[in-house]
């Protein structure tokens, strides 16, 4: 089975274009953000020039009631400034939040379009961090970043040009150690981002090391290791306080170097700019109000590189973002509407052949089954029985010619339609943590507790159901009761049962379930399967003994086909697993 | 999926802060009480510092500037320089403290985890999923690294740090002082409302996040139900739903921020605007210099700071809290086979094996082995046979004390089996399992597992005696050569003849062993007979067996059946009885017949 898996191009703009859709979507809270950012900035930087002033008003002994005056000139416009500000998150970094909810609502839905094979390829938890993780950092490059970035911008282009009105040559030297800043920021950052990701990878084997000594816990008790295990894990854990460590070098120095290096600008202030004011160049407030700027642009500055590392994370994490979105679902829709009209359920392999990873499951499977027929499938584990009826709901690709439902090759028959028509059970069911009544109309969600009732009652649920604490309105599941194996794949039979399919298949779906149930179950369900095309895989032979035709795999072929008294004639596979088992009844009963 | 699981795990909510807990949690302190005081003796030096940088630009100022003095000046400079400097190297040593006394907690809190671990019974195991009981020897643990590693120290800097500016500024000019001290009610007050709220927004914001991923978790997991029952658009409208719910919570969140940060700056600008006014009054009225002034309005900065972390801190103290309840409700937890406090040694080791009148219930009154009576003379070798269920494995679980039998005893050698030390008893003991449990490092270390004591030689040897020599030609290192992916790529028979040479390393006096049930080729199948031969030669040995092979060459076979000994012989006279033996007998045989393994394989 191949996977279409488009690889994100490395065209930085299609890259992209996951991202920037949603922000030309948004470009009006953008437009407004960035425009609140730039009238924050203007009101803010006048500040430091108001200090400046007050001071030099206070050398030249002058008027309180200017000083006053000032003052309060500070406050109005930093309270203006604020507003602003305000309106600066509440666009940019809302937009990010819109932006977040509408790639996870794109992420989610495509993958309801991809196939098992995909989930079986790749591992929950990346899909899950792909989704939290990488979605988060993207949000952060679209939102803060981007916020950042303007700020950073405007701050560093109106300030600056404040600084250099009022005295160039100071703004000069000033600026001198704070241009190291955001390479500083970047290239320890760099550093950080790189011992940590030792740090991960070490966090990984501590983890694999602590999994690996409870897994094998068994045969560390039976050969006394205990003692042994402690010491080796020892190790590992005081490796990977020594990585911490090392980390904690750089990243300890990262915020008192970045205070070095704003102080220095203060010293180189201070320092020239006190000798010019002595000298009678420059005025004391001139200087005072330098200090200012350099406090207000320190973070700007920081920004800078910070707002970098921020990019950085955020493409990576994109990266795998698009790669999810670009794997194509393996089966789709091929647009033939030929089949409109209701399922009749006439089922016919043609030579099927079908490979799992190159490995061959199916080997030229011919089988034709007539509506209403009921068809019992016996096989030894790896046989394929399961791979055929998987192939009946389409869940993995066929080719074309080698399955028809009522005559019509299978891929032209629209997927949903297809499925609307199959009730499917299996061994091992997966149910949802949500009440059983809600479990068993899964496929009809408009079904009343009337109905539920009757589907339970037909998969023998009736007796367990009376006992739960709500009835069929017990939750199932982490946040409520938990199902033994029997009781689960009773609950999937009544929930395949209840959408009243056209074609039933039970996928050893009472596997779990005891011998006297299971009876039971074969009783009731006899008058579902009347009127049904159904396929009935099990291990136990007294499931299937009725069936109209039984069918046994062996290694993907149809080795032996009939109905019981056949198939008991033939003395071959089927009668040795019949005897067998009636050999295993009687042991039961010793 | 056990990574999917305890990513669940983690979102886990928080619970309010506790005092016990928390007490308990910095008993761990204790050994690094040195370090917690070096931590906070440089966060003292740094905060002196800081607060010298104020009185050093009022020097330059006062007497230099408006003096308009030369003289001297670089002098100012030169100390401007060294003090921050000194807050540099100061503030990097506190870190550096601060990070080696949480690691050193981390440290020590893991090893506890895990030695407690290794001495809970292998029953906690079974019922407790593997992923689980990582994420408190892991995650949980890292957790906590951040309470240890900043919170504590900070806290206590930042409460020194806030005393000692304020004593500074009112040293200074004490009516200044009291002005500007006046915002800061207000900013506490606006710090406090924030952070109550903003904590209130970011835990709705944390438990719907917990929704979007427990529901993303279980439609990635179930999703081939969904596509099966037709459901992706009830599917895709229950996540639009919850997703709106996610995104309402964070648009409340951002709002508050988006107000604090303003107000912060305001409440900035309010202290300024005091300062500078009444400052200004003061300096023309010549009741205070300029210099002063400068001094006092970089102090105000700096005092801001420890304010606004405090709070901050609070919420890493609170967020503690789960992680740390998990870890003691695992430490606490008492391991249900604790060796008897005088134990008794097995003087000359035999290896006689006597069962008698032997009850044992997993649950309550469910008995899996009722009233088990046999014995095992020195050197005999004993095959144990029946159906599913019939109670073999719980009696190599009894025989190693994994679990405790209810009712009669097990002696070896004429010693019960709870008077021994259970390393002791194990010592005498090997266990071959049916399913091979492989670690990743080398063959070497697969064999002898952690045991310094078996030599290289010794490794190679037992190797050699089972026969895996002709594989190890082929292996690159010899025996250091890496088993890839825990044996994944190694077939059946390797793996036994790996798990028999483990067993021959260790040379037990008694021998159990779990016979695989997998079919396997036959030229494996002579390999291992041949392996298994020289593995039972001269020792004790119980086989839960499956070949009839090694059934027939036992000196006795016992029959299990619903955890009973219903039968007990040798094969041909148990064959000609036609009792439950026979039956088992013919079922393997039909069995084979259509080549399924002779018991279905465990799930």
């Amino acid at each position: 089975m191949t996977m279409v898996n488009t690889e994100p191009q490395n065209n930085p703009r299609s890259r992209l274009s996951t991202v920037t859709k949603y922000l030309r979507k948004y470009r009006w809270y953008l437009f407004w953000g960035l425009l609140a950012t730039v009238v924050s900035d203007l009101l803010m930087m006048y500040t430091p020039r108001l200090t400046g002033m007050i001071i030099d008003a206070i050398e030249q002994n002058r008027d309180p009631a200017y000083i006053g005056k000032l003052a309060a000139a500070i406050l109005t416009l930093t309270a203006l400034s604020g507003v602003f500000m305000f309106f600066m998150r509440r666009t940019i970094i809302w937009m990010s939040r819109y932006l977040e909810f509408d790639l996870r609502e794109e992420m989610f839905n495509h993958l309801l379009r991809l196939t098992p094979t995909y989930y079986h390829n790749t591992r929950t938890g990346d899909v899950m961090a792909a989704m939290t993780n990488d979605l988060e950092a993207v949000r952060m490059m679209a939102g803060p970043g981007i916020m950042y970035t303007a700020n950073a911008a405007t701050s560093l282009v109106i300030g600056l040009s404040m600084m250099i009105s009022l005295s160039p040559m100071l703004t000069l030297w000033s600026l001198l150690p704070l241009i190291i800043l955001p390479f500083a920021v970047h290239r320890v950052g760099t550093m950080i981002h790189k011992r940590n990701a030792k740090i991960q990878d070490h966090f990984g084997a501590l983890t694999a090391a602590a999994q690996e000594n409870i897994a094998g816990m068994r045969v560390i008790k039976a050969y006394a290791q205990e003692t042994a295990e402690i010491e080796n894990f020892r190790k590992t854990s005081e490796a990977y306080i020594g990585l911490n460590m090392s980390l904690a070098r750089v990243q300890g120095l990262f915020m008192p170097l970045m205070r070095l290096l704003a102080a220095a600008s203060y010293l180189v202030v201070i320092y020239i700019g006190g000798m010019s004011v002595i000298k009678g160049t420059e005025n004391l407030g001139t200087v005072v109000a330098l200090f200012g700027y350099l406090a207000l642009l320190t973070w700007p500055v920081i920004a800078v590189g910070w707002v970098v590392s921020l990019y950085q994370r955020g493409t990576a994490s994109l990266d795998r973002i698009n790669r999810l979105l670009h794997t194509q679902p393996a089966v789709a829709d091929n647009g033939s509407t030929a089949a409109v009209g209701p399922v009749k359920g006439r089922i016919e392999f043609r030579g099927l052949r079908f490979s799992y990873d190159s490995r061959p499951v199916l080997d030229g499977i011919d089988l034709v089954i007539e509506p209403g027929q009921t068809v019992g499938l016996l096989g030894l584990t790896g046989s394929g029985k399961t791979t055929l009826v998987n192939l009946l709901t389409r869940l993995h690709p066929v080719g074309r010619g080698m399955i028809y439902i009522d005559g019509l090759d299978i891929n032209d028959w629209p997927l949903q339609h297809l499925r609307r028509h199959i009730g499917f059970a299996t061994q091992e069911p997966f149910l949802f943590s949500n009440t059983i009544a809600e479990n068993i109309r899964f496929g009809r969600p408009e079904a009343d507790l009337d109905a539920v009732a009757k589907a339970g009652l037909m998969a023998a649920l009736e007796k367990d159901v009376k006992d739960f604490p709500n009835g069929y309105e017990t939750m199932v599941g982490e946040r409520g009761i938990t199902l033994s194996g029997g009781q689960k794949q009773r609950t999937a039979i009544a929930r395949a049962i209840l959408v009243n399919p056209t074609v039933l298949i039970l996928d050893d779906a009472t596997s779990a379930v005891d011998t006297e149930t299971e009876h039971e179950i074969n009783q009731r369900i006899k008058e579902v399967l009347a009127g049904r095309t159904s396929i009935i895989i099990s291990h136990r032979v007294s499931s299937v003994k009725d069936a109209d035709l039984i069918v046994c795999l062996a290694d993907g072929r149809i080795i032996e086909r009939g109905d019981h008294d056949a198939l008991m004639a033939r003395n071959g596979f089927y009668a040795n697993l019949y005897r067998s088992q009636l050999l295993e009844k009687r042991l039961e009963a010793l | 999926m056990s990574d999917a699981r305890s990513f669940h795990d983690e979102e886990a909510l928080g619970k309010a802060y506790d005092s016990r807990l928390m007490r308990r949690l910095l008993k761990y302190m204790r050994p690094y009480r040195a370090l917690v005081v070096g931590a906070v003796l440089m966060i003292l030096l740094a905060a002196v510092m800081q607060i010298s940088l104020a009185k050093v630009t009022q020097w330059a100022i006062d007497d230099f500037i408006s003096a308009g003095r030369l003289e001297g000046f670089p002098m100012v400079g030169l100390v401007y320089l060294a003090a921050i400097i000194g807050i540099l190297i100061f503030t990097w040593g506190q870190i550096m403290t601060t990070v080696k006394l949480g690691q050193n907690v981390q440290h020590d809190l893991r090893m506890e985890v895990f030695e407690h671990l290794q001495r809970l019974h292998l029953g906690f195991f079974d019922r407790n999923p593997v992923g689980r009981l990582v994420t408190r020897v892991t995650n949980d643990i890292n957790t906590l690294n951040e309470l240890f590693g900043t919170a504590v120290v900070a806290v206590i800097g930042d409460v020194f740090m806030i005393v000692l500016i304020v004593g500074f500024m009112l040293y200074m000019n004490l009516d200044l002082a009291l002005i500007t001290f006046v915002v800061v009610p207000i900013l506490v007050v606006a710090t406090f409302v924030f952070r109550a709220r903003a904590r209130e927004a970011y835990r709705q914001t944390r438990l719907k996040l917990a929704r979007i991923n427990s529901f993303l978790q279980e439609h990635v997991t179930g999703m081939p139900v969904v596509q099966l029952f037709t459901q992706e658009k009830r599917a895709a409208k229950e996540f639009d739903t919850i997703n709106q719910d996610l995104r309402g919570a964070n648009l409340r969140s951002v709002i508050y921020y988006a107000v604090f940060f303003p107000v912060v700056e305001i409440i900035g600008a309010l202290s300024l605007a005091l300062v500078l006014y009444y400052g200004g009054v003061r300096v023309l009225s010549d009741s205070m210099s300029l210099g002063q002034l400068t001094a006092f309005i970089l102090l105000v900065e700096r005092f801001y700071q420890p304010i606004r972390d405090l709070s901050e801190k609070y919420n890493i103290l609170q967020s503690s809290m789960a992680s740390s309840e998990r870890i003691f409700r695992l430490l606490d937890t008492e391991p249900q086979i604790v060796d008897s406090p005088r134990p008794k040694h097995i003087e000359q080791f035999g290896g006689r094996i006597d069962f008698e009148n032997v009850w044992f219930a997993y649950k309550d009154e469910d008995w899996v082995i009722k009233d088990l009576s046999f014995s095992v003379e020195p050197g005999e070798r004993v095959a144990v046979v029946g159906a599913t269920g019939a109670g073999k494995t719980s009696l190599v679980n009894l025989l190693f004390r994994f679990y405790d039998y209810q009712e009669g005893t097990i002696r070896i050698d004429g010693c019960d089996i709870k008077d021994l030390d259970t390393d002791h008893l194990r010592s005498h003991l090997g266990l071959v399992l049916q399913d091979v449990f492989l670690f990743s490092g080398d063959y070497a270390t697969n064999v002898r597992l952690r045991n310094e004591k078996i030599t290289d030689d010794e490794v190679l040897q037992a190797l050699s005696r089972v026969g895996f020599d002709r594989f190890l030609k082929h292996l690159p290192d010899g025996i250091h050569t890496e088993v890839k992916e825990r044996g994944a790529t190694l077939s059946t028979g390797q793996k036994q003849l790996l798990s028999f040479a483990r067993a021959l390393a260790f040379d037990p006096g008694i021998l159990i062993l779990d016979e695989a049930t997998s079919s396997v080729d036959t030229e494996t199948e002579q390999l291992i007979q041949q392996a298994l031969e020289e593995l039972l030669k001269g020792r004790t040995s119980i086989i839960i067996a499956h070949r009839l092979s090694t059934i027939e060459k036992a000196d006795k076979i016992l029959v299990l059946h619903h955890g009973r000994l219903r039968e007990m012989g040798k094969h041909e006279e148990l064959l000609n009885n036609g009792g439950i033996y026979r039956t088992l007998y013919e079922m393997q045989y039909r069995q084979k017949a259509i080549g399924a393994p002779s018991q279905p394989a465990p799930k």
